[in-house]
């Protein structure tokens, strides 16, 4: 089960709002390399490792990936806090807003909405492992392209938190891949799926 | 900084130390020194949680707190800048 604390990972304190950057951090919510996709992408994936250690750390960091996914709204919430209509129209908010007006909705910054083919669960430790390990080098260049394209301190601040998570995730999952390919028999060369056959 | 702020500080560096060792863990679940290193840390988060929540309300539902008011709806939510 999970259970909420009342509290943020990492502090999110965004003085100036900003809704054309929320535009695009929007994608870190429900883009396809987005943390509502690698929550879900861990989460599930779960179910088809045999191995305590691989079960453990796509729990840790599925979970962690639920937290960055409510950092990154709350980075949202506050950058569209107290806009005028100006703010929106000029912002190029406008399309975003005549149908979510300020609420968090998970979309990739081209406002296509969050979709689950963007995360993949195989059934194969193997490939899921492979999968894992892109997806945090996605994440992690999409929070660099998020840094190249804005100054604001309080912003770069969380993204930068962010952006080092995906590093020591990536780690991690390299060690798990490691640890499922050296358990497998010796004559399985092609690295086909250990659970199934 | 307020007292509040600091404690909530506290806890939040007790917790990133702790995922991090917990991830490390997850690959490493025999090293003697990072064990020790959790556990350590896991004390003084749980110190730091029980100063918060006698004063300031709980962050978490589970954990004791006010019997005369349900504090948990008390406003600041984290993702406002309050907190």
């Amino acid at each position: 089960m999970f259970q909420y604390e009342k509290k943020l990972q990492y502090p999110v304190k965004i003085k100036t709002p900003n809704p054309a950057l929320a535009k695009i951090i929007v994608s870190q919510l429900g883009g396809p390399h987005g943390e509502m996709g690698a929550s879900t992408r861990y989460l599930n994936q779960r179910y088809s490792m045999r191995d305590g250690v691989v079960k453990g750390a796509l729990t840790d960091i599925g979970v962690e990936e639920l937290s960055h996914m409510e950092m990154v709204s709350a980075v949202l919430y506050q950058l569209t806090r107290n806009l005028t209509p100006k703010q929106i129209r000029d912002s190029g908010f406008d399309a975003y807003f005549v149908d979510h007006t300020t609420g968090i909705y998970p979309q990739a910054a081209s406002g296509t909405p969050f979709s689950a083919e963007t995360l993949s669960v195989s059934g194969d430790p193997i490939a899921d492992l492979n999968e894992d390990l892109a997806a945090e080098q996605k994440a992690r260049l999409t929070y660099d392209n998020i840094l190249r394209l804005t100054d604001d301190p309080d912003v770069r601040d969380v993204i930068k938190f962010l952006r080092e998570r995906e590093i020591v995730h990536y780690q991690r999952f390299g060690e798990c891949l490691n640890r499922v390919q050296g358990q497998l028999n010796q004559k399985n060369i092609y690295a086909f799926n250990p659970n199934f056959d | 900084m307020n007292q509040k702020q600091v404690l909530l500080n506290r806890i939040r560096v007790c917790d990133f130390v702790l995922t991090e060792a917990a991830l490390y863990l997850d690959t490493h679940p025999d090293d003697a020194q990072a064990l020790e290193f959790y556990h350590k840390h896991l004390a003084m988060r749980q110190q730091a949680m029980e100063e918060y929540s006698k004063q300031y309300g709980t962050l978490v539902r589970t954990q004791p707190h006010s019997t005369d008011h349900w504090d948990w709806v008390d406003n600041p939510w984290p993702w406002e800048k309050g907190e």
